[in-house]
C-alpha cells in the first residue's frame, strides 16, 4: 500500500468515526423507549421495586407498624395487578351519556353501536423513566417537551377540572394490508417499484402500527429535490404546497406550528378529533406531546415528510368518567414517597385528549385525560404530565 | 455478582446512541432502526438479571444483542429489504445532487454504502466503530481478533472503492 492509499483509508475512518458519531436517534426517542421499557415490565418486578422502596422509606421512619406495612403492599399489588388487566374503573359518571352520535364524529367514518372493551392506551399504562431530562437537550423535536420530568413525583390536584362531557367518540381502525398500502400510494401517484414505492419526484415508504412506539401506520414521503419548486414566502405555506401537490393535506381537523432543529425546520399538523358540542381534543403520544403530519424544511426546501397513513374510521360512542374519578386516577400515579429526591407536583390543568391503544390486527383512537403541573428543584422548573383514561365502565 | 453489574438505566444512556447507529447503518430507514433498536434493549432489559459482567463487557454483550436482532430483521423481511436498500439510497442520490451534498455532510450517504457492503464486512465496519475493540468484534463475529482486522481493513478498502465508483 503506498503513501496516498494509506493516508485515504485514514481518512476514511475518520469520516466512519465521525458518521457514527454524529447518527443518533430523534429527539424524544430516548425517553418514549425508555417509558415503553417501564411500561413492559413484568408486575412482579415492579411490585419488587415497590417492596424495596417501601422498606427503605420504612428504615427511615421506623414507628410505622408492621400490619400497616402489610396492608398498603396488599393494596398496592391489587392495584398493579388490576391495572394491568385494563380495568377500567369509573364512579358512575356516564349516568347523562346517550348513544347519540356527534354529528361531527361521523364525518368520514362509520357508527359502528359499540367496540365492547376497550384496550388501555400505552399512554395511560406507562410508568415514567426516573430521570430528570436534559432541558437543553429537551426543547424543540416536536416529541420532548421542554424540562420535561419523568421521573416518579408525588402527585397533588391543584387545579379546576373544566372537562364537562359525559361521553366521547372512539374511533377503531383495522391495520390495513398491502394491497391497502398499495391502494394509498397510488392515490398519491406512486407505485411499487421493486418492493418499494415511487412516484415522479420522489419515494414513498409505508409502515404499519408500530407498538413499540404507539403509532399508527404511516408514510414518509422523500422528494427528490432537484426537481421541487420555489419555495413559498413561509415554512407553512412551503410544506402546504408540498403535501398539496401529493394529496396529503390532512383531511382531519388540525392546528399548524413550526419548531426549529439545527438546520431544519419542522412544520406540524397537530391532530384533533371532533368532540361533542363542537370542540376538538388534540391526538398525543405516550409522553403527553401532540403530534400529526411533520414536514421537515432545509434550506426552505422539503426534506421530508411523515404522517399517518388515512385510515377508514368506525366510530363509537363511549361514556366519561367524571371529574372526581379522572383527578383520583391521576393522583393514583403517585409515588406517594417520603424520599427527599422525590419532588412533588402540583397538577394544574387538565385537558381531554386522544391516544392510541393497540390491540393485534385493530387499534384504538381513545380519549384520555392529559393533567400537567410543574415543580421546581435545585432552581430548575420541570414540567410533569401523567395522562389516565377518560373511558368509564364498559 | 450485583455489584459488578451496573444499573440498567446507566447502560441505557451511554450505549442507546451507539447502538442506534450500529442498526441504522445496516436497514434502510429511520423508522426500521428505531423498531430494531427498541427490541435490542426492551431484551436486553429482560435478559440483565442474568448478564455476568465476569464473562464479557456490557458492550460485547449488547451488541451481540443488537446484531442478533438486525440479522432477526434481514431474516424478516430478507430480498425486500435488500431491494428496498438499492431503490432508496441510489435513485435518489443520482438524481438529486443537491440532496446528496447535504446528505454527505450529515454522513448518511457514507453509511449508505456501508449498508451495501457484503454482510460480514458491514458487520465488521460498523461494530468497529461503533467503539469496539477487535477482540470483541471477533468474538461477535466468531473468529480470531487477527481475522476481524484482516476484515474490517478489506470492508474498508471495498468501502473505498464502492464511494470512488459513484464518484466517476
Amino acid at each position: 500500500m503506498n503513501d496516498d492509499e494509506d493516508l485515504e483509508l485514514q481518512a476514511l475512518q475518520r469520516r466512519l468515526d465521525d458518521a457514527f458519531q454524529t447518527t443518533r436517534p430523534r429527539a424524544g426517542f430516548e425517553d418514549e423507549l425508555w417509558s415503553k421499557m417501564q411500561a413492559r415490565r413484568p408486575v412482579w418486578s415492579r411490585a419488587a421495586e415497590f417492596v424495596s422502596g417501601f422498606i427503605a422509606s420504612i428504615r427511615e421512619a421506623p414507628a410505622v407498624p408492621a400490619a400497616a406495612v402489610a396492608v398498603v403492599l396488599v393494596v398496592a399489588l391489587g392495584i398493579g395487578i388490576i391495572a394491568r388487566s385494563g380495568v377500567h374503573f369509573g364512579a358512575g359518571g356516564a349516568s347523562n351519556s346517550s348513544n347519540a352520535v356527534p354529528a361531527e364524529a361521523v364525518a368520514g367514518s362509520r357508527y359502528a353501536g359499540t367496540f365492547g372493551r376497550l384496550p388501555v392506551p400505552a399512554a395511560a399504562a406507562t410508568s415514567a423513566a426516573p430521570k430528570v431530562a436534559n432541558p437543553s437537550s429537551d426543547t424543540g423535536g416536536g416529541l420532548a417537551y421542554a424540562n420535561a420530568y419523568a421521573g416518579p413525583v408525588n402527585v397533588v390536584w391543584a387545579g379546576q377540572f373544566t372537562v364537562s362531557l359525559t361521553n366521547a367518540p372512539v374511533y377503531r381502525y383495522f391495520e390495513p394490508s398491502s394491497a391497502d398500502a398499495d391502494q394509498f400510494a397510488t392515490s398519491i401517484g406512486a407505485s411499487r417499484r421493486s418492493g418499494s414505492y415511487a412516484g415522479d419526484g420522489f419515494v414513498l415508504a409505508v409502515s404499519g402500527t408500530s407498538p413499540a412506539f404507539s403509532r399508527e401506520p404511516s408514510y414518509e414521503i422523500t422528494p427528490d429535490r432537484s426537481k421541487l419548486p420555489p419555495p413559498g414566502p413561509t415554512a407553512t405555506d412551503t410544506a402546504n404546497a408540498f403535501l398539496a401537490a401529493h394529496g396529503l393535506v390532512p383531511m382531519w381537523p388540525y392546528t399548524v406550528t413550526t419548531t426549529q432543529i439545527v438546520d431544519v425546520v419542522r412544520v406540524l399538523y397537530l391532530r384533533q378529533f371532533d368532540l361533542p358540542g363542537g370542540g376538538h381534543a388534540y391526538l398525543v403520544d405516550p409522553t403527553g406531546e401532540r403530534y400529526g403530519i411533520e414536514v421537515d424544511l432545509r434550506n426552505s426546501q422539503p426534506l421530508q415528510a411523515q404522517g399517518p397513513m388515512l385510515l377508514y374510521l368506525d366510530v363509537a360512542v363511549y361514556p366519561i368518567v367524571s371529574g372526581d374519578q379522572a383527578v383520583r386516577s391521576a393522583l393514583a400515579t403517585s409515588a406517594n414517597s417520603s424520599a427527599s429526591n422525590v419532588p412533588t407536583v402540583r397538577l394544574t390543568s387538565v385537558e381531554l385528549v386522544y391516544a392510541l391503544a393497540i390491540a393485534g390486527d385493530h387499534s384504538f383512537y381513545e380519549p384520555v385525560f392529559l393533567f400537567s403541573g410543574t415543580f421546581t428543584q435545585n432552581g430548575v422548573t420541570y414540567t410533569k404530565r401523567v395522562i389516565v383514561a377518560a373511558v368509564g365502565p364498559q | 455478582m450485583l455489584t459488578d453489574r451496573p444499573p440498567f438505566e446507566d447502560l441505557y444512556r451511554d450505549f442507546l446512541g451507539r447502538i442506534y447507529a450500529y442498526v441504522r447503518a445496516q436497514v434502510t430507514t429511520s423508522a426500521d432502526a428505531e423498531d430494531i433498536t427498541a427490541q435490542v434493549f426492551m431484551n436486553a432489559y429482560q435478559a440483565y438479571e442474568r448478564f455476568e459482567a465476569r464473562n464479557t463487557t456490557p458492550a460485547a454483550w449488547l451488541f451481540r444483542i443488537a446484531r442478533n436482532a438486525t440479522l432477526d430483521h434481514f431474516r424478516a423481511h430478507g430480498r425486500r429489504e435488500r431491494l428496498r436498500r438499492t431503490i432508496e439510497h441510489q435513485p435518489v442520490s443520482e438524481h438529486d445532487p443537491a440532496g446528496m451534498a447535504e446528505e454527505r455532510i450529515q454522513y448518511r450517504a457514507l453509511l449508505a454504502h456501508v449498508a451495501r457492503l457484503p454482510e460480514r464486512q458491514r458487520d465488521a465496519i460498523s461494530l468497529r466503530h461503533s467503539g469496539l475493540t477487535f477482540e470483541e468484534v471477533g468474538v461477535l463475529m466468531s473468529c480470531t481478533e487477527d481475522a476481524a482486522k484482516m476484515l474490517y481493513h478489506r470492508a474498508l478498502k471495498a468501502l473505498r472503492e464502492s464511494a470512488r465508483e459513484e464518484m466517476a
